[in-house]
């Protein structure tokens, strides 16, 4: 059942104001019931009370734990697309290869990240380069998955004719596959982008000196609730940022493969 | 053809060798947790300068626990650091781990007891049946049941929930438990937290209820020990100068502190420091000295982590863990 919306620019309007209204009402009901009840800060923080403990840690410090979780983020982001992207068409053009590595893919992407994390950070050391594999291994798997899934998509009969013009198959994968896999590939892309940021925070509550995972423990372990509220908010607006990002990309340089509005 | 050879691999060497005594030893201490007032001293070392004058370049990371510590040394991720001289006799006791304690840091045991100050609980015994809370990975959590039982209780005397350590503090001042199990090095971090919600703790260390064994140490891989030894002992001098200017001036380490690791707060890490540096400096360490690893209280401390972790005693001889070789005069 769907509810329908008056035409025209008020119903736009209403569109693009209605997460924001819910999203303040929501902060709203959460300060009320925080003074109403009076929650200490250590049980429920007030949205005020986060607030200002946002303000409390200089900027320059807030950055500083950005750059290192975005760092991580955006390297093991990267490098994921690198692989899956790859894995996923030579996946689709080899049966034999398909069989063999789709069980070890949801094997790595059953296991729990957090039980395997200590392992890699022994095994890598506590540097970069462990964070980010650990952050690829959250993400390659949604984006190997949905690229396949696209690829697999492709009309049978655009295969058809492509090689009864005997097109040779790099042809076909990226004039025909490829483009028919984009829309699959973003959702992936839209998926792996929140489950960076995700991984590198998994990492770094396994070890780290910086970043906004490590904030966030270092402040509840002195008890600092509201700073770890503060961070956590902080985290949901970094991931919510690159999630537009993604999707600013596939408007902006793959504007043909969004789904045409109804009118 | 070969004279040229040699003569060209000495000067390298040569060159090689100057270029080493002019670089300053590096050395990372990896921390046992996050670093906190009870971490001090070693960023003390670092920011008075006592490990440059012993021209020593010291980094510092942190890990999540003894046991994290002790596996990141003995991968060589670091070559000394503090960890649970209990959880490294329990690790050597199952498994060959080239890791020793070299100095103990806490000579008491820091595990106790918080309850609040208008709690019936004023003594250990009167903790029988009352509900307790406790954070799932501690060590604490091993050594309980010794205490209970060293005070004629059963080693299940009490209903022990397992929770988040950064909820326990929340559950006491909630009354949604009689006591928690913490260490006495965060006193001052619970008694704020109590302070904000109009109340005052009690607090019952185990050290005080029977509980006599050595904690915190500082260990060292042994790969490093044997291979720069000179190292380790200049690394030592200047981490016990630290202890003594952090013990003497908590304000300044604590700033000290704050100034390598930005987000501590200076006045809650110099309170955490007054309440660590009674594991430090006491009764103990003026009879048998600061950083001393008596052979009894070692033999004692492996009784209880043998015990308090279902160990067989005969597993370990525990002075195979223990080398004094690097406590300064």
């Amino acid at each position: 059942m769907s509810q329908k919306l008056p035409d025209g620019s008020l119903r736009n309007a209403l569109l693009t104001c209605a997460p924001w209204i819910f999203f303040i009402a929501l902060l709203l009901a959460w300060e009320a019931l925080c003074r109403i009840a009076e929650l200490p800060t250590y049980v429920l923080p007030a949205p005020s009370v986060i607030v200002d403990a946002f303000f409390e840690v200089e900027m320059s410090r807030w950055l500083d734990h950005l750059w290192a979780t975005l760092r991580v983020a955006l390297m093991g982001f990267g490098l994921s697309i690198v692989i899956s992207i790859p894995l996923a068409i030579f996946m689709m053009r080899s049966e034999l290869l398909s069989r063999t590595l789709y069980p070890v893919l949801v094997v790595i992407q059953s296991t729990p990240v957090v039980a395997i994390a200590p392992l890699i950070i022994v095994m890598m050391g506590s540097g970069d380069s462990s964070r980010v594999l650990i952050t690829c291994l959250l993400t390659f798997f949604p984006l190997v998955v949905s690229t396949a899934t696209g690829i697999n998509e492709t009309p049978a009969e655009l295969i058809e004719l492509s090689r009864s013009l005997d097109a040779p198959t790099r042809r076909e994968t990226w004039q025909i596959r490829i483009p028919y896999a984009i829309p699959h590939i973003f959702s992936g892309l839209k998926v792996a982008i929140t489950l960076a940021i995700i991984g590198a925070v998994v990492a770094e509550f396994v070890a780290a000196e910086k970043g906004l995972g490590y904030f966030i423990q270092f402040s509840t372990s002195f008890f600092k609730i509201p700073q770890a509220f503060a961070g956590l908010f902080f985290l949901a607006a970094v991931s919510l940022l690159l999630f537009k990002c993604v999707q600013w990309t596939q408007q902006i340089f793959f504007a043909w493969s969004l789904p045409r509005k109804k009118s | 053809m070969l004279k040229k050879t040699s003569k060209i691999l000495t000067l390298a060497i040569a060159l090689a060798g100057s270029g080493a005594a002019l670089a300053a030893d590096q050395v990372t201490f990896q921390l046992d947790w996050l670093p906190g007032g009870d971490k001090a001293p070693v960023y003390v070392g670092v920011q008075q300068g006592f490990f440059a004058d012993e021209d020593l370049e010291v980094s510092i990371s942190s890990s999540r626990g003894s046991t994290d510590a002790l596996t990141k040394i003995a991968t060589g991720q670091a070559e000394m650091g503090s960890a649970d001289i209990g959880a490294l006799m329990a690790a050597r006791a199952q498994d060959t781990l080239p890791v020793s304690a070299v100095y103990m840091i806490f000579n008491q045991a820091p595990h106790a007891f918080f309850t609040l100050d208008s709690s019936d609980i004023k003594t250990i015994t009167d903790i029988a049946g009352k509900k307790v809370a406790t954070s799932p990975f501690t060590s604490s959590n091993a050594f309980m049941p010794l205490v209970l039982r060293a005070n004629d209780m059963p080693g299940d005397a009490v209903t022990l929930t397992k929770s988040d350590p950064g909820a326990l503090g929340p559950m006491l001042m909630t009354g949604n438990t009689d006591a928690i199990i913490a260490w006495v090095t965060n006193t001052a971090l619970f008694q704020a937290q109590a302070a904000s919600a109009g109340k005052n703790i009690r607090v019952l260390p185990w050290s005080d209820a029977g509980l006599e064994l050595y904690s915190s140490a500082v260990v060292a891989s042994d790969k490093f020990l044997s291979e720069r030894p000179d190292v380790a002992k200049r690394f030592m001098k200047a981490y016990v100068k630290s202890l003594h200017f952090t013990n003497d001036n908590p304000e300044k380490a604590a700033a000290d502190l704050q100034e390598m690791v930005p987000d501590v707060d200076p006045a809650v890490a110099a309170a955490q420091i007054r309440d660590t540096m009674t594991l430090v400096f006491n009764e103990l360490s003026e009879t048998d000295g600061l950083g001393v690893m008596t052979p009894e209280r070692v033999a004692q401390t492996w009784t209880y982590v043998a015990e308090a972790n279902e160990l067989a005693e005969s597993s370990l001889d525990p002075e195979t863990v223990v080398n004094r070789t690097f406590i300064p005069e």
